[in-house]
């Protein structure tokens, strides 16, 4: 029966762990530009960007 | 230092000064071919085609801001997408941001400053693309001292760290000028920004509910699934507390705001949803505590949390927000942020926030009146299509009195302040009381009428079957029910009816530039009966007066080519609206411009100059006459005129008229029979029998309407029992806009600024209006129908409940069912009515 | 004067480099450890199919295993699972992660030693992994065969991964953790806690040991295990890498970020309840079943949200597909994740499983995730990858366009052939006559009607080698033709000078604080999940039945035993009968829970290519067993088992025995200090036995002290407790299982 308390005890803090890195991913922001970071990764410097560009652009 | 700054100052005449890069001047180099797209920005390279290795630019701007990029190592910007640039407008004067360095203007624009690091937040329109992004998020390699720079790109904003000591604030915002991302820094932006709602604490509330409910899921499938089979009562209980346990956070945090409104409803004698909701919460609550703790049953914690979490993901659905619009601007908003003030030492730039009642002020062609003034020295020539909607520039001499908002169109002139900013004329519309207080939009929506009726009929049965099975004898079984009836009758889908439906409906006219502000617009317009227009820049186009060549009567014949060449060339030395109108219809590329020689330019008269040995002039009525040229007077009638006289004689009038916006005809056809359409226009009655035309017998147009008498003319249709809609654009529409039902403010471009409204509409889609409406209803009525399903199933689920046999099971099926279908139904037939009323998006870019 | 004083500080700044501000930092990324982790993806990538196409071959061509031990195919399965999931997946995914996250935080890997570290450390593992499971040291227990001392030096690498990643995290540029970040914390943390629980065992000797679980418990823990390797190690960091190279490749952001958020949330929350899924219809209780079936379904959600990111992320851009191999990969990577996250719940539905388990369907859903998602993705990043690395273009695009129609072709080849194998022999096994017996009792007849399947496979598997052949010389002819950059360099601004200056509350420690908190949460969160699936268990321990009648295995059997599992029979053979009248028609009384509670580890099995074997012990007489090991096709005509000639010529090691019982006493057998004393005798005495009922059966000259004595004596006693059991028992027993 103590597995029991035990499987309580856990599965509280389980929710409290998930809850937990939720609300500070939300309170620090994380969230809160929900689109600018999708276009931020595709502009890292990469050495064969600069070589490309002509032909990308041309 | 100021050599190179002189070369590298994208000044046009010092292109050739430009040092060490190659160059083609105009076209005619066989390197390019004719009008390429510029490199930087991608407009077409007109008059001046810069070349450099083997790039071409459309102008010294653009060109400047590759070699500062290339210079600093960051082509990859060109990499990033094709023409990346944004278009450099002529070049400010230097000191022009000079005022920003100054410590009570800072003040009020930083976000954050400690001694060493300042952060500030610009809004800059221009941002377009990912390179956009990055160069911005870059500045640092264009500028020492300028620390992380961050894009927020939904709302076009840019948020700068930079050394308080290193760099000044005008430095920056010139750097951005000069790369082509002017930020927008209008009066407004002096008055603390409007803490924006970040929905995070919405999105903590969805959080817990949603593992909440996992969890008790969790512990309850294993219940309905026949655990006990296998593991015995132990599992049973145990669980039974843990979704208790789970429960109570969705019960106090998340459902918080369910619990204020139903409070708030009950104070104010009103039944909105909020009150069943919260009283099915708390049967629901209170049944599970009463079930497990006396080892009744499993409970019903998965279904209130489940309920919650619904409730709250419907509640998210429905905040559609376009984040690049502001529906709350006043004519702040549209005042600068600095204006020149004439002292000792000159012309210099000041914050307009310190702009006093007798101060001088320089207004240079383009520039804002900022206040009620007199105009001191200068020929004024005023457009104030936008805050009182003449189409006409008007001409003041020194003495007259200027109205503030108006625009200075030619030379620069000297005005004096006689109001202070907020006093003026314009600006006072503020104060009238339809700004003073505030809708209330959310109470009287279609969701809330119907829940009145609905709560009232609920909490009947619940007491009915409470008795009935009371005096059975059966008091367990009555609370049981009662509970019960609460239970299933608890609006989840009811709720849910209105959020989805017009949330969905809401992002299909976004798709379209139909920006709502809100979904309880959509319940509003469905009901609009009578439609009001402003006329100068909703129905006509601001800019683009249309101008045609009228020869007079007497036997007089059009202009020859070389005629119209001349006239050309004179109207061209003019920077007179009307003349550059002429210019502009009469250009011609092949021809080299004529020469001109003692050219002349009368302020409020006309122009006149020698070309080709003939004496040409054009100019007013008034002023030819008085040169003792008599013109065909029939020719003044219709709209707005200059004449034109060659060597003395007249040869007739160019004549100007507002161009309708496309399809403005046909839109009217349709709206015509249904609403009861009006004009109102700030103009003159220049163009009644054109609108008359357009509106049809029996419409009222209104011309030389001030603001507030637009705005008492919408007051006076609600008082009899109409739904206003007012279609406007201008500041002088603002107050219509705000009183109206449902106000749509037209804008050319979004992001460019619009007075205060609950739809911004693109200039394209005023000819949509009648779909829109037609779509407004269609989903309106998909929402009656969803109230319909839901009714259903309560109906179903009260009747379950009333005998007292509700289940945990059924419930939790029953609930999770009837939203999903009221979800499904609601997206599903909006999307469907926005096909059929030709709102589907072409292709999303 | 500012505004062109501003621009002028642009160019100054642009004439004379390195003068900026403090905030700003300069630093390198580290491209050789990238390279290298590349270079092993691809070779290893190689060694684990071609591994595969062996143990192909041999099912339908069994001596191809040329009667050695070391090319069989219960050895040569695990090697080749192993190579394929740990070895070419493992070195692709940290490739990959290595490689987008120090462009994603903006820093230099945290610790160039880690790297390097995880890298050696991962390639020993992975070639002692080569080295010990053709010698036949193996747990037994799928996907986790390895013997103690690796289990060990994974944890060890694993954890330098863990750190490594961390750290960078920690020291990163970028506020925002763009959500592939989010996936490879979780499968960091993950995998250690599912490694380390699902290794714990007790050594028996350098390279044997006992798992700690036994029998009903072992599995649940073993496909708690099982199931989320498939979830964390094969598909959460893949996820990443989706996230992160296909928006590269296409060039244009995700389709909704926003999504992809959600996606992981709902990933990581469901993935861990959904292990029992694998052991349906099992001794499993009900509920667990149900519970692992239901949350599968819900499943499909999440996944599908991924997938159709993905390919929306492509919409617009399909004439780029069209041009560019390494989005085609991308495209049908994206898509064989969408096929198998949909059929994976599929299978987990009760009645599906009935049917597809133990069969080849398993083999072909697997394979469209491992050849499809886990191949193709790595294929598409390595092509993206070298041309960067070496900054160059890539060496010939047409033979990547090769590449890709040959191995999809391959799939094809393979997949549709597994899918009809296993659908036939899953009817054809429950196939009844109308007079209500079984259409075809002879197991073997529904292994001859395979064989063309098993041929048609290895086509498939050829072709897609060919594909990676090829790739192979693109991406040599490739590297040769370009430059390689080692440290590429990078400056932004420090995030920590930003965070300090900033409001306390978020100041840098809270940032530093998160991934570790994080970290610690997950932790946590997938310790839970386990725990509520496994401690029930523990609790129904009590209320296991422990049959009376069924007892420890005799010493002589746990030799068997251990050669049973170190030949990897349980690759073929599964030892659970299912509640299905099909089953017990044909193999006898079903499986009970209580009679696994002294089999340390399980072989319960998850294929049946041979017959279940849980009640194989008195069916045939010794001699047969005897025979049909040295030669399978001389008792049965048409096998496609292997010759086991060894097991009669080599000699029966007994100085194991008592160590071997020690450990076993350790994790719960109640062996005896007799018993453990005796051994020696009761071995020799059993052994003689069984070498009287061999020379009954007309097998003579047979040694008392081989190895295939040792394996007959245990394969005799397998399922012959309950026999000896009242019948009231049984029915008790009955109840409490199902």
């Amino acid at each position: 029966m103590l597995v029991i308390f035990l499987l309580i005890f856990v599965s509280l803090t389980l929710a409290t762990v998930f809850l937990c890195c939720f609300f500070w991913a939300v309170k620090a922001g994380q969230f809160e530009d929900t689109c600018t970071p999708s276009m931020r990764i595709l502009s890292e410097e990469e050495p064969i960007s600069t070589n490309q560009t002509p032909e990308r652009n041309t | 230092m100021d050599s190179v700054l002189d070369k590298r100052l994208p000044e046009p005449g010092l292109t050739r000064a430009v040092a060490g890069l190659s160059r083609v001047l105009g076209g005619g180099s066989d390197t390019v071919e004719h009008a390429a797209a510029c490199y930087h920005c991608g407009e077409p390279c007109r008059e001046t085609q810069l070349v450099e290795d083997q790039k071409s630019f459309c102008c010294q701007g653009c060109l400047f801001v590759h070699d500062l990029l290339k210079e600093n190592g960051m082509e990859q910007f060109y990499g990033l997408s094709r023409h990346p640039g944004v278009k450099v407008k002529a070049p400010k004067r230097g000191n022009d941001w000079a005022y920003l360095d100054d410590p009570e203007i800072q003040n009020r624009l930083l976000d954050f400053s400690d001694g060493r690091t300042n952060r500030i937040t610009f809004h800059v329109p221009g941002i377009h693309c990912v390179a956009c992004v990055w160069l911005l998020e870059n500045l640092f390699r264009l500028l020492p001292g300028i620390g992380k720079s961050e894009v927020n790109f939904p709302r076009r904003e840019l948020s700068v760290r930079y050394e308080a000591q290193g760099i000044r604030l005008s430095q920056l915002v010139g750097l951005l000028v000069s790369i082509g991302y002017e930020p927008e820094l209008n009066y407004a932006r002096l008055d603390k920004p409007p803490a924006r709602a970040t929905h995070k604490r919405a999105w903590l509330q969805i959080g817990v509910a949603g593992f909440a409910f996992g969890n008790i899921m969790l512990f309850s499938l294993p219940a309905y699934l026949g655990m006990d089979k296998f593991s015995g009562p132990a599992f049973k209980t145990l669980f039974g507390y843990l979704g208790l346990v789970l429960a109570a956070p969705v019960l106090i945090y998340s459902a918080a705001d369910y619990w204020r409104a139903a409070g708030l409803a009950l104070r104010s004698r009103i039944l909105t949803l909020e009150v069943p909701i919260a009283l099915g919460l708390f049967a629901l609550y209170s049944r599970s505590l009463f079930e497990v703790i006396w080892g009744r049953g499993e409970g019903y914690a998965d279904s209130l949390a489940g309920l919650v979490f619904l409730l709250l993901c419907g509640r998210a659905f429905q905040q559609v927000t376009h984040e690049r619009l502001a529906f709350d601007r006043d004519y702040k908003s549209f005042f600068p942020l600095s204006i020149k003030r004439l002292e000792e030492r000159g012309e210099r730039n000041v914050a307009l926030s310190s702009l006093e009642v007798g101060d001088r002020v320089v207004v240079r062609n383009g520039e804002l009146i900022p206040a009620d003034s007199r105009l001191v020295s200068g020929c004024g020539l005023i457009d104030y299509s936008f805050v009182t909607g003449e189409s006409e520039p008007v001409e003041k001499n020194p003495g007259d009195y200027l109205y503030a908002g108006g625009q200075q169109i030619g030379s620069r002139i000297e005005i004096q302040t006689v109001k202070p900013v907020s006093q003026s004329y314009l600006t006072s519309l503020w104060n009238h009381d339809a700004f003073a207080k505030k809708k209330r939009e959310d109470l009287n929506t279609l969701t809330n009428r119907y829940s009145r009726r609905f709560t009232k009929i609920v909490i009947g049965i619940a007491i009915t079957s409470a008795l009935f099975w009371m005096l059975r004898g059966d008091a367990s079984r009555g609370f049981k029910a009662f509970t019960s009836v609460l239970i299933v009758a608890c609006p989840c889908a009811l709720a849910l009816a209105a959020p989805f439906a017009l949330g969905t409906a809401q992002r299909a006219l976004g798709k379209k530039q139909v920006y709502l502000k809100n979904i309880f617009v959509l319940e509003r317009l469905a009901e609009v009966n009578a439609i009001v227009f402003d006329k100068t820049g909703t129905l006509t186009c601001s800019q683009g007066l249309e101008v045609r060549f009228e020869p007079g009567r007497f036997g007089q014949q059009c202009l020859s080519t070389d005629e119209r060449a001349w006239v050309c060339a004179l109207a061209a030395q003019s920077t007179h609206p009307h003349s550059r109108q002429i210019a502009t219809a009469l250009s011609n590329p092949t021809k080299a411009p004529a020469e001109i020689r003692d050219f002349a330019e009368v302020p409020g008269g006309g122009l006149k100059g020698r070309i080709a040995g003939h004496l040409v002039q054009l100019g007013s009525r008034t002023w030819l006459e008085r040169l003792g040229i008599h013109v065909d007077p029939h020719q003044l009638s219709q709209g707005s005129t200059s004449f034109v006289a060659i060597d003395g004689k007249p040869r007739g009038a160019f004549v100007f008229s507002n161009a309708l916006r496309p399809q403005t005809e046909e839109a009217f056809a349709d709206l015509g029979g249904r609403y009861e359409l009006s004009l109102l226009s700030g103009d003159n009655e220049r163009e009644r029998s054109r609108f008359l035309a357009l509106f049809g017998k029996g419409a009222r147009l209104h011309f030389n309407q001030g603001p507030l008498e637009k705005l008492a003319f919408i007051q006076k249709l609600q008082e009899g029992g109409k739904r206003v809609m007012m279609v406007g654009d201008g500041l002088n529409d603002s107050g219509a806009l705000r009183q109206s039902d449902v106000g749509v403010a037209v804008v050319e471009r979004t992001g460019v600024f619009s007075p205060a409204s609950d739809i911004i509409l693109e200039a394209g889609n005023v000819a949509r209006l009648e779909q829109i409406l037609r779509f407004a209803r269609s989903s309106t009525r998909v929402v009656r129908a969803s109230f319909g399903i839901s009714a259903l199933y309560n109906a179903a689920g009260i009747s379950i409940a009333a005998a007292g046999i509700l289940s945990p099971l059924i419930c939790a099926v029953l609930m999770p069912l009837s939203s999903l279908t009221v979800l499904l139904f609601g997206c599903g037939m909006t999307t469907w009515a926005a096909k059929r009323a030709g709102l589907t998006p072409a292709t999303p870019s | 004067m500012s505004a062109d004083s501003a621009t002028m500080g642009g160019i100054t700044l642009g004439r004379e480099r390195g003068r900026a501000s403090a905030a700003i930092e300069t630093f390198k990324y580290d491209n050789h450890i990238v390279r290298a982790f590349a270079i092993a993806t691809v070779i290893w990538g190689f060694v684990g199919t071609a591994a595969g196409l062996l143990i192909a071959c041999q099912l339908f061509w069994p001596q191809l295993n040329l009667d050695t031990p070391f090319a069989t195919f219960g050895r040569i399965r695990p090697l080749h699972t192993n190579a394929v999931i740990f070895a070419f997946v493992g070195n692709g995914m940290f490739c990959g992660i290595y490689y987008s996250l120090q462009r994603l935080c903006k820093a230099r890997m945290f610790s160039d030693a880690l790297s390097w570290i995880n890298f050696w450390g991962w390639q020993a593992i992975i070639v002692s992994a080569a080295i010990t499971l053709p010698l036949g040291l193996t747990t037994s227990k799928e996907y986790a065969e390895l013997e103690w001392p690796i289990d060990i030096a994974i944890a060890v690498i694993w954890v330098a991964f863990t750190i490594n990643l961390l750290g960078t995290i920690v020291k990163r540029r970028e506020k925002h953790m763009y959500v592939a970040i989010w996936f490879y914390i979780s499968t960091a943390i993950t995998v250690a806690l599912l490694h380390i629980v699902n290794s714990l065992e007790i050594p028996a000797g350098a390279f044997k040991s006992y798992s700690i679980y036994a029998g009903v418990q072992d599995a649940l823990v073993q496909w708690w295990y099982g199931h989320n390797a498939v979830a964390f190690f094969l598909t959460t960091p893949y996820l990443g890498l989706m996230y992160y190279f296909l928006p590269k490749a296409a060039n244009r952001p995700v389709f909704s970020y926003r999504l992809s958020i959600i996606h992981f949330w709902g990933l990581i929350f469901i993935y861990i309840w959904a292990g029992p899924h694998h052991l349906l219809y099992t001794a499993l209780p009900d509920w667990a079943q149900s519970l692992g079936m239901v949350f599968s379904v819900m499943l499909v959600a999440p996944s599908w949200g991924g997938m159709l990111n993905g390919l929306l992320t492509l919409r617009g851009a399909w004439d780029k597909v069209r041009e560019e191999p390494m989005l085609k990969f991308m495209v049908v990577a994206v898509t064989a994740y969408g096929m198998a996250t949909l059929e994976g719940p599929t299978l987990a539905i009760k009645s599906v499983n009935a049917l597809s388990h133990y069969t080849d369907w398993t083999i072909a859903h697997v394979h469209t995730g491992a050849l499809g998602w886990n191949g193709f993705l790595t294929f598409s990043m390595l092509y993206w990858l070298f041309p960067r690395l070496y900054n160059t273009r890539l060496w010939s695009t047409k033979l990547a366009n090769y590449h890709f129609w040959i191995g999809l072709l391959g799939m094809m080849f393979y997949v549709i052939p597994m899918y009809t194998s296993g659908i036939t022999q899953g009817l054809m096994w429950k196939q009844f006559n109308k007079d209500g017996f079984l259409q075809y009792p002879n197991f073997l007849e529904t292994t001859i009607r395979l064989i063309p399947m098993y041929e048609l496979r290895a086509i498939g598997g050829s072709l897609y080698i060919t594909g990676i052949v090829l790739m192979m010389i693109n991406l040599y002819r490739t590297a040769k033709a370009g430059r390689f950059i080692g440290d590429q360099e990078a400056s932004a601004p420090s995030l920590r000078a930003v965070a300090s200056s900033e409001s306390p509350r978020l100041g840098h420690r809270w940032l530093e604080g998160v991934p570790v908190t994080f970290t610690v949460l997950a932790a946590f969160a997938v310790l839970v999940g386990g725990l509520i699936e496994i401690i029930p268990m523990f609790l129904i321990k009590e209320n296991v039945p422990t049959i009376a009648s069924v007892k420890p295995y005799t010493p002589l059997e746990v030799l068997g035993r251990d050669i049973y599992i170190r030949e990897g029979c349980v690759g073929c053979h599964s030892q659970m009968i299912r509640p299905f009248r099909s089953e017990t028609e044909r193999y006898g009384e079903y499986s009970k829970v209580g009679e696994f509670v002294y089999d340390h580890p399980f072989l319960w099995g998850s294929k049946r290519t041979g017959p279940d074997l849980h009640r194989i012990g008195g069916k045939y007489p010794d001699a047969w067993h005897y025979n049909h090991l040295e030669n399978p096709r001389s008792t049965s005509p048409g096998s496609i088992m292997p010759n086991y000639p060894w097991l009669l010529s080599q000699k029966l090691d007994t100085t194991v025995v008592v160590d071997r019982m020690r450990a076993l006493r350790k994790v719960g057998v109640p062996y005896t200090d007799e018993q453990i004393r005796d051994s020696a005798k009761s071995t020799a005495a059993q052994s003689s036995k069984v070498v009287a009922n061999l020379a009954v059966g007309s097998v003579t000259n047979a040694p008392a002290d081989r190895e295939i004595v040792a394996v007959i004596a245990y394969l005799q006693r397998l399922g012959t407790d309950i026999k000896a059991m009242p019948a009231t028992n049984t029915l008790a027993s009955a109840q409490s299982t199902n």
